[in-house]
C-alpha cells in the first residue's frame, strides 16, 4: 500500500507538466494552429521562471516567489509563441516549419543569455517550494497521501487549469467560437467571427500554458536548469493525440503516461515489481504502443480539428 | 504577397547584417581568436562542472600566470571529422599547444599529431589511436602526450568512505557505460567491499546506467524510489544525472546522501556528502609547465613524468585523485581514516580493477557487497 501511494505521488511529477502542456497544445490546435513548438516554449518558460527564482528566492516567501515565477514563465512563453502566431496566422507560413524553428532557437537563446548574464549556462536554484504537509487535508486517507503530502502548489494549479480549460472550451461563447475556427473557419467567418483573432488567442493561450509547464517540469527534477526539458514537449503532443483533443481524456492520458513512466523508472526500488519479473522495457514502451493502437483504431474518424494546420485564407472556398 | 516578400527580405538582410557585425566585434576582442594555447571541447562546454571545465581551468591558470595567450574552440559536432577540423582551425589560429579533453579525441589526435609535428598535443582521458574497434593501432608521437586518470581509485575511496560512514545500502547511477564512468563504478564497488570486510558487515548496492548525461524526471524518480527502498547514499556519476539525484535526495525522508563526481560538487546541494574527483586542472597545468620548460622534449628521460611520446596514468601516487575532505560532510569517517586508506592505494597494497576488466559489472567479484545490476 505504501508503495502504491509513493508511486501515485511520484506520478504527479510526470503527469502535471504533461497535462498543462498538452492542454496548451489543445487550445492552439482547437483554434486550427498546430503547435509543435511546445518543447521550445517549455524551455523558454522554464528559463525565465528559473532565472527569476535564482535571483529572488532568498529575499521573499517561497510560495509567493513560485507564483510570480509561474506568471513570468507563462508570459515569457506567450511572448515567445507570438513569433509562431505571426508566422502561421498573419504570414500564412507552414506551421510545422515555424514551430520547428522555435524549437531550435529556444535552447540556443537560453544558453546565450545565461552566459551573457552569469558566465555559466546552468541556472541554479534551490527547491524550497515543496510543501511537506497540508494540515487537515493530509489526514484524509489515500488522497491525503497522494495529493497533500510532499506536494507543490503546481499540482493543484494543473488540476485547476484542467477544469478551467474544460469550462472555457465547452461552456463559454469564446470556447465555441475558438473550436469552430479549428473545424470550419470559413463558416465561422461568415457568422461574423474574426478567425485571425480567435487563432491568435488560441495560440497565445497555448504559449502561456506551455511556458508554465516548462517551469513545473524543471522544479522537482534537478537543482539547476540547463536549457533542456528532455523531450517532454513532444511527449505532451503524444498525450494530446492520445487524449483525442478532449480535456478530460487528455487528463486521463497524462496520468496514464505519467504512471507508466513512474513504474518504468521506479520499479527497481519497489519489491513488488522486482518480484513480478516483467522486463523494464515493457513499462517503458507501453504508453507509446497504446498511442499507436489508439491512432490505428480511430484514424478513420479522428477527432482532430478538421482545419488544423491550414492557414486561413478568406478568399478560399 | 509582394509586401510579405519585401518584409522577409528586409528581415533576412537585417539578420545577416547582425551576424556579420557580431563576428567582427568578436574577432577584434579576441584578436581573430589567435592564441598560443588552444583547448578544444568535446561534448560538454567549458562550464560543464565536469572535465571540460576542469581542463579549461588548468589552461586558464597556467596561461594567466605565465602570460600566454589562450582560447578555446567548440567543435560544431562531436565527430572525428569535426574534431580534426577544429584542430586545423586551432593551428591556423597560431596554436603551439592544443589541449583536448575526452577519449573521443583519440582518433583525431592520432591522425593530426604527425601532420602538425611542431605543435604539442595534450590529450586528457585517452591515448591516441586510430579508433578501430577490433584491432586498434595506437601511437603517441613525441609531440603528444596521453593522460588518463585512475578513476577506479577515486571511486574506491568514495565506496570505502560511504560504508565506513555507516551506509550499508548504496546506489550507483552512472550516465552511460563509457570507460571513465565504468571505472568509477567498479572502484566504488570494490571500495565498499573492502570497508564491509573490515567492518564484518553485509552491504547491498543497486547499480544502474541511466543511458544519458541529462537531468530528467526518470532519473529523479529512480533515485527517489531507491531512497524510499532504504538506500541511503547514491553515487551520481555522469554530469547532470547527479543533479537529479540531488533533487531526489533533498525530498527523501530522511534526507539522502549524494556522492558527486569529477570535481568537488559540494556547492551544488547540501545533500552532497563527498565527491570522487580527479585533479584535471593540476594535470593540465603540469603538462603545460613541462612543455614550456623544455622538459617535454626530453623524451628519453625517465625521471620526467610529463614528456612527449608518453601515455601516462595519474592516480593516488601523484595525488591526482581523491575526495575533498575539507568540504565533505562525514561524521564517522575521519581524515585519519582517509589518509590511511589513501596510503594503502599509494603503496599499491590494493589492486583495483577498472573498466578494462570487462563491460559486464559481474566481472567485479565481491565478498560482502551484493551488487544488484539494474538495466
Amino acid at each position: 500500500m505504501d508503495d502504491i501511494l509513493f508511486l501515485l505521488s511520484q506520478t504527479m511529477i510526470f503527469a502535471i507538466p504533461l497535462l498543462i502542456v498538452a492542454l496548451g497544445g489543445l487550445f492552439s490546435e482547437r483554434s486550427g494552429v498546430i503547435n509543435i513548438a511546445l518543447e521550445g516554449i517549455m524551455v523558454i518558460g522554464a528559463f525565465c521562471g528559473i532565472f527569476f527564482i535564482h535571483f529572488m528566492q532568498d529575499s521573499m516567501n517561497p510560495q509567493l516567489c513560485l507564483i510570480i515565477a509561474i506568471l513570468i514563465a507563462g508570459v515569457a512563453g506567450m511572448i515567445f509563441t507570438l513569433f509562431h502566431a505571426i508566422a502561421s496566422i498573419h504570414l500564412k507560413a507552414d506551421q510545422t516549419i515555424s514551430g520547428t524553428a522555435l524549437n531550435i532557437f529556444a535552447p540556443a537563446f537560453c544558453i546565450f543569455v545565461a552566459r551573457l548574464i552569469q558566465q555559466t549556462q546552468q541556472v541554479e536554484f534551490t527547491d524550497v517550494f515543496r510543501i511537506k504537509e497540508i494540515p487537515i487535508l493530509s489526514s484524509i486517507p489515500i488522497i491525503g497521501d497522494i495529493l497533500f503530502k510532499n506536494t507543490y502548489i503546481t499540482t493543484f494549479l494543473g488540476i485547476l487549469i484542467l477544469i478551467i480549460s474544460w469550462f472555457i472550451l465547452y461552456k463559454t461563447k469564446f470556447g465555441l467560437r475558438l473550436r469552430s475556427c479549428g473545424e470550419l473557419p470559413q463558416a465561422a467567418d461568415s457568422a461574423g467571427i474574426n478567425v485571425y483573432k480567435m487563432r491568435y488567442a488560441g495560440t497565445l493561450i497555448s504559449g502561456f500554458l506551455a511556458g508554465i509547464g516548462g517551469l513545473v517540469f524543471v522544479l522537482p527534477t534537478s537543482t539547476n536548469f540547463n536549457a533542456d526539458v528532455a523531450g517532454y514537449g513532444f511527449l505532451a503532443l503524444a498525450v494530446l493525440i492520445f487524449g483525442q483533443w478532449k480535456p478530460w481524456r487528455i487528463a486521463g492520458a497524462a496520468f496514464f503516461f505519467g504512471f507508466m513512466k513512474t513504474i518504468a523508472s521506479a520499479y527497481s526500488g519497489i519489491d513488488f515489481f522486482l518480484s513480478l519479473g516483467i522486463p523494464n522495457y515493457f513499462y517503458k514502451i507501453t504508453p507509446y504502443i497504446a498511442t499507436l493502437l489508439v491512432l490505428a483504431f480511430v484514424s478513420k474518424n479522428s477527432a482532430a480539428p478538421k482545419a488544423e494546420g491550414e492557414p486561413y485564407d478568406k478568399g478560399k472556398r | 504577397m509582394k509586401k510579405m516578400f519585401a518584409s522577409l527580405l528586409a528581415l533576412s538582410l537585417m539578420l545577416v547584417g547582425c551576424g556579420g557585425g557580431d563576428k567582427k566585434t568578436d574577432d577584434t576582442t579576441k584578436k581573430d581568436g589567435n592564441a598560443e594555447i588552444i583547448m578544444i571541447t568535446d561534448k560538454g562546454t567549458i562550464d560543464d562542472k565536469s572535465f571540460n571545465q576542469g581542463t579549461y581551468e588548468g589552461v586558464e591558470a597556467y596561461a594567466k600566470k605565465n602570460n600566454k595567450t589562450f582560447n578555446y574552440i567548440k567543435p560544431v559536432a562531436a565527430t572525428d571529422d569535426e574534431y580534426k577540423n577544429s584542430i586545423d582551425q586551432a593551428v591556423k589560429q597560431g596554436a603551439k599547444v592544443i589541449v583536448t579533453p575526452g577519449y573521443l579525441f583519440e582518433p583525431a589526435i592520432y591522425a593530426k599529431q604527425t601532420e602538425y609535428s611542431d605543435v604539442k598535443f595534450i590529450l586528457i582521458d585517452g591515448y591516441p589511436n586510430d579508433g578501430n574497434q577490433e584491432n586498434p593501432k595506437s601511437n603517441t608521437e613525441n609531440n603528444a602526450i596521453g593522460i588518463k586518470f585512475q578513476e577506479e581509485q577515486s571511486g574506491y575511496l568514495a565506496g570505502y568512505a560511504a560504508v565506513k560512514e555507516g551506509h550499508t545500502k548504496l546506489g550507483f547511477m552512472g550516465g552511460m557505460a563509457v570507460p571513465a564512468v565504468m571505472s568509477f563504478g567498479y572502484g566504488y564497488i570494490q571500495g565498499a567491499d573492502a570497508a564491509a570486510k573490515e567492518l564484518g558487515i553485509d552491504v547491498s548496492m543497486n547499480y544502474h546506467y541511466t543511458g544519458d548525461f541529462k537531468a530528467t524526471p526518470e532519473v529523479q524518480n529512480t533515485a527517489a524510489s531507491w531512497y524510499k527502498s532504504g538506500i541511503t547514499a547514491i553515487f551520481g556519476c555522469g554530469g547532470a544525472v547527479g543533479n537529479s539525484v540531488m533533487a531526489a535526495a533533498e525530498k527523501a525522508d530522511p534526507v539522502g546522501a549524494v556522492i558527486g563526481v569529477d570535481v568537488d560538487q559540494a556547492t551544488e546541494s547540501k545533500t552532497v556528502m563527498t565527491s570522487a574527483y580527479k585533479q584535471l586542472a593540476n594535470a593540465v597545468n603540469d603538462a603545460l609547465a613541462s612543455i614550456y620548460s623544455g622538459d617535454f622534449d626530453k623524451v628519453d628521460d625517465d625521471k620526467i613524468l610529463f614528456r612527449g611520446g608518453q601515455n601516462i596514468v595519474l592516480g593516488a601516487a601523484n595525488n591526482a585523485i581523491g575526495l575533498p575532505m575539507d568540504t565533505s560532510t562525514f561524521k564517522k569517517f575521519t581524515k585519519a581514516d582517509y589518509d590511511k586508506v589513501y596510503k594503502t592505494i599509494q603503496d599499491g597494497k590494493v589492486t583495483i580493477k577498472n573498466s578494462t576488466a570487462g563491460e559486464d559489472v559481474s566481472v567485479i567479484k565481491t565478498e560482502k557487497v551484493k551488487v544488484n545490476f539494474i538495466k
